[in-house]
């Protein structure tokens, strides 16, 4: 296992060197210029000399290899540059901003699996009736409502029209609870639809046909021989999950004025901020790889076949 | 089966329980007395009087000031300065210090204070040449301790306008002063800058020792809220007292609804800029004056500002507003007369083919590139309208919508037919903007470039920005823009505006600028 995780790890440095490499000249493939954003930014009417001064600031006046290598040769001591807007140190801009997403992402991750959970098992155990009706039509729902809309209808009714809740800002936990909601829901209702169809499919397998023939309660037959079972996909499916509620928050936080990295990027983006945006690709490469690395570790260990097969494939 | 719907239950009833608790923990939404709530899309930044992004001008205008203030219409008052002498060649500039300013740690406002200033500025001359004056400043002496000299090259006639800028000449404490910027922000503002939370808010307390009217609010929190539309919730809610300033700050869509609900106090302020059209002599076909003369009858602006601008920006007859100095000129406007239009066409030559609908001449058909920025809303529905109204008298306009920065690219290269612009609004207006249109890289100047006297009009630019003679200067700005005028370079729509939203707040106006929010004004309503 160790090994496992160490060779998983070994991966990263060559995935972070290219989605650097990617990440930079895409960046430069879009037609803006970060100059003419510093100078409006800074109300400076976008003359030739102020351009050109501009460029010369942000280390834009050299050639595009050199910009390169001398950004990833700070890079390599941890230094990834100035923002082009705040004008500090981007990595210690964006960890200052990151628990902040950590924190909605990790709420959006525990509400998911705790709702969902229990409306999946619901819906499969009343198959074709009412409670499945609705687990199922919240997922249409659910899964077809854009996150960003589902925040301003949220923030309508609760916050402007019943006055229940802050509409933005990080504070309490009444602060966490639309934001949550908004970037959980997605999720939830894959979460739930699936847990469903993973569990009816075990349902119709030999082995608990072979539990209800023995006699066992039903009770015990939903926990220990199908609910056990179906769970497999879920995990996976949460890893997966992971990527979309961290993605999710890049617009939510925007919207409930959460002060994260997403809120950060996006004005990021909007500025076209290099530095940040590269840091932050590379930040999300990470956390993405550690979260996948975590799901598989744990995969593994729920599931003895892929464990066997593992040190048989060895 | 029974266990399991209990605890199923169980469950929700306890999500419930949780929420309502969640719901209950809520702080009260309203702010306490003497402190101000109002919101920008950023925080403020380190603040340095001398230096531009991250730092935000609304907030360094709060805590730094200018030896000269700016007033609307173009008036300059003393502040820091309490009197000045020019030179008979309009090159010395004397001025005498206000007494009894401190900086907000205590030192003195003096001749030494403000010459440390200027020599941090010009110690970074590259940083600000887009400003004229800094180019212009020769030395700056200290005559003695409540006395200073400023000597200039030419007699640049703005130096007072300029003097007045929120950037780079305000004046920071000489403590806090180093070569890599300030230390901290230290000013002798009716404000101080006491906490920053990144990405979440400013906290400005009252300057005890201001040597001006004390504002009644003791504290101006500044939240970080950058998206417009979460602004106007956060002001509905009642987590913001205030919205202040231009499209950026809320949108006409909000304050209209705010205006109609009767959500808050609303205003708009006198114009503050113009909000225009380029059009290009130097490209066929507006390189006819006939043809550009038909562009500005052919448009109905007062259905744009009705329609499109929801009546909140005044409609724009001429590129800058008459409160504006040197601007009152009484030009005649080009009316919206579509009929005059198409009889401009047909004497140019532009006539409609028979069974068709755009113009045509020697088989060219009647044809113009329109510019905007894409991803404007505002912009794409006034472009379409625009187009519209020219295709009502044959005229195709074709819209290119690109973002941003390849429309600014398109305006320093001038690859357009119409593009939009905006003036820079008071106190720019219209000395500096006016200076701009000389060069190249400006969308001003290759609207011009196709003008047969393009040479003369920027000979009379750099004579008006020179000249010590007041009767020369009116006469100089009446010919240039004159000129503009009757060679219909440009098409101004409306007048910008700023606009307020307020809850609980008494004696909101509005500053000669948009970035200047006169907060110290304002007060708690009873």
């Amino acid at each position: 296992m160790l090994r496992f995780i160490v060779g998983r790890l070994l991966t990263l440095p060559p995935l972070l060197l290219a989605v650097s490499v990617g990440v930079f000249l895409l960046l430069r493939l879009g037609r803006g210029d970060p100059a003419l954003d510093y100078l409006r930014l800074s109300n400076i009417p976008p003359t030739d000399a102020a351009v050109a001064a501009a460029h010369q600031l942000l280390g834009l006046d050299r050639p595009l290899a050199e910009q390169y290598l001398s950004w990833l040769w700070q890079a390599l001591h941890l230094d990834f540059g100035l923002s082009y807007v705040t004008r500090r140190p981007v990595l210690d801009d964006l960890l200052y901003y990151l628990p902040a997403t950590l924190q909605l992402g990790a709420a959006a991750l525990v509400v998911t699996l705790a709702v969902s959970l229990p409306l999946g098992i619901w819906a499969a155990r009343h198959r074709d009736r009412l409670p499945d009706h609705l687990v199922r039509a919240l997922a249409f729902v659910g899964v077809s409502i854009p996150n960003f809309w589902l925040g301003f209808l949220l923030v309508l009714l609760f916050a402007v029209t019943l006055n229940w809740l802050p509409p933005l800002g990080r504070g309490g936990l009444s602060h966490l609870v639309m934001p949550v909601v908004a970037v959980a829901l997605m999720s939830l209702c894959i979460n739930a639809r699936l847990l469903r169809a993973s569990m009816l499919e075990t349902a119709g397998q030999r082995h608990v046909l072979y539990a209800r023939l023995r006699g066992l309660p039903e009770r015990r037959i939903v926990q220990n021989h199908i609910l056990r079972n179906a769970l497999l996909p879920i995990v996976t499916a949460t890893g997966m999950h992971i990527g979309e509620l961290l993605g999710g928050t890049l617009v939510i936080e925007n919207i409930f004025g959460w002060p994260g990295v997403g809120r950060y990027a996006v004005s990021a983006i909007y500025n076209r901020d290099y530095p940040v945006l590269q840091c932050f690709t590379l930040l999300m490469t990470v956390i993405f790889v550690l979260c996948n690395l975590l799901v598989d570790v744990l995969y593994a260990w729920l599931d003895p076949r892929i464990r066997v097969l593992r040190e048989v494939g060895r | 089966m029974a266990q399991w719907r209990k605890r199923l239950a169980a469950t929700v009833t306890a999500s419930f329980f949780l929420a309502a608790a969640m719901a209950g923990g809520q702080a009260a939404a309203a702010s306490s007395q003497g402190t101000l709530t109002y919101s920008w899309s950023a925080n403020v930044g380190p603040l340095d009087p001398h230096r531009y992004s991250p730092n935000q001008m609304f907030a360094q205008a709060m805590v730094y000031e200018p030896l000269v203030h700016y007033r609307e219409g173009g008036t300059i008052e003393p502040w820091l300065a309490t009197a000045w002498t020019i030179s008979p060649d309009g090159r010395t500039y004397d001025f005498t210090l206000r007494e009894g300013a401190v900086f907000s740690d205590g030192t003195p406002f003096d001749a030494a204070a403000v010459k440390a200033n200027f020599d941090a500025v010009l110690s970074q001359r590259s940083r600000h040449d887009w400003l004229e004056l800094i180019g212009q400043i020769q030395s700056v002496e200290m005559l003695d301790s409540r006395r200073i000299r400023l000597s200039l090259k030419d007699p640049y006639y703005p130096t007072l306008l300029e003097l007045a800028l929120i950037r780079p000449v305000r004046f920071a404490s000489p403590s806090v002063l180093t070569p890599e910027g300030v230390r901290s922000p230290v000013g002798t503002g009716p404000w101080m800058l006491t906490e920053t939370k990144r990405g979440e808010y400013d906290v400005f307390t009252r300057n005890p020792s201001y040597w001006g009217p004390k504002p009644a609010y003791e504290r101006i929190v500044v939240k970080v809220i950058p998206d417009p539309t979460s602004r106007a919730v956060a002001f509905e809610t009642g987590e913001i007292d205030l919205i202040y300033g231009g499209t950026g700050q809320i949108s006409a869509d909000s304050f209209t609804r705010f205006k109609a609900r009767g959500t808050g106090q609303t205003a708009v302020s006198a114009p503050l800029a113009t909000r225009t059209m380029a059009i290009n002599s130097g490209r066929a076909p507006t390189s006819e004056l006939a043809v550009r003369r038909a562009v500005n009858h052919a448009v109905n602006k007062d259905a744009i500002v009705a329609k499109l601008l929801y009546g909140l920006e005044p409609r724009a007859d001429m590129l800058f507003a008459a409160n504006f100095p040197y601007t009152n000129l009484g030009l005649v406007p080009y009316a919206f007369d579509p009929a005059r239009a198409a009889k401009l066409l047909d004497e140019a030559g532009w006539t409609v083919p028979a069974g068709g609908t755009v113009r045509m001449r020697d088989g060219q058909p009647l044809r113009v590139e329109l510019c905007f920025i894409g991803n404007d809303a505002r912009e794409k529905a006034l472009a379409e309208a625009i187009q519209a109204n020219l295709r009502a008298v044959g005229f195709d306009a074709v819209l290119i919508g690109e973002e941003e920065n390849a429309v600014q690219a398109r305006q320093k290269d001038g690859r357009f037919g119409l593009i939009f612009g905006d003036t820079w609004g008071a106190p720019y207006d219209p000395h500096s903007f006016v200076s701009s249109m000389r060069v190249p890289a400006h969308a001003d100047y290759q609207a011009q470039r196709g003008l047969p006297m393009k040479a003369e009009i920027d000979a009379k630019i750099s004579a008006v920005l020179v000249t010590t003679d007041e009767t020369a200067r009116q006469t100089l700005y009446r010919d240039i823009l004159t000129i503009l005028h009757e060679q219909a370079v440009y098409l101004p729509l409306s007048y910008l505006t700023a606009m307020s939203v307020s809850r609980g707040v008494d004696g909101v106006g509005f500053g000669a600028s948009v970035y200047e929010i006169p907060f110290g004004a304002m007060r708690p309503a009873p």
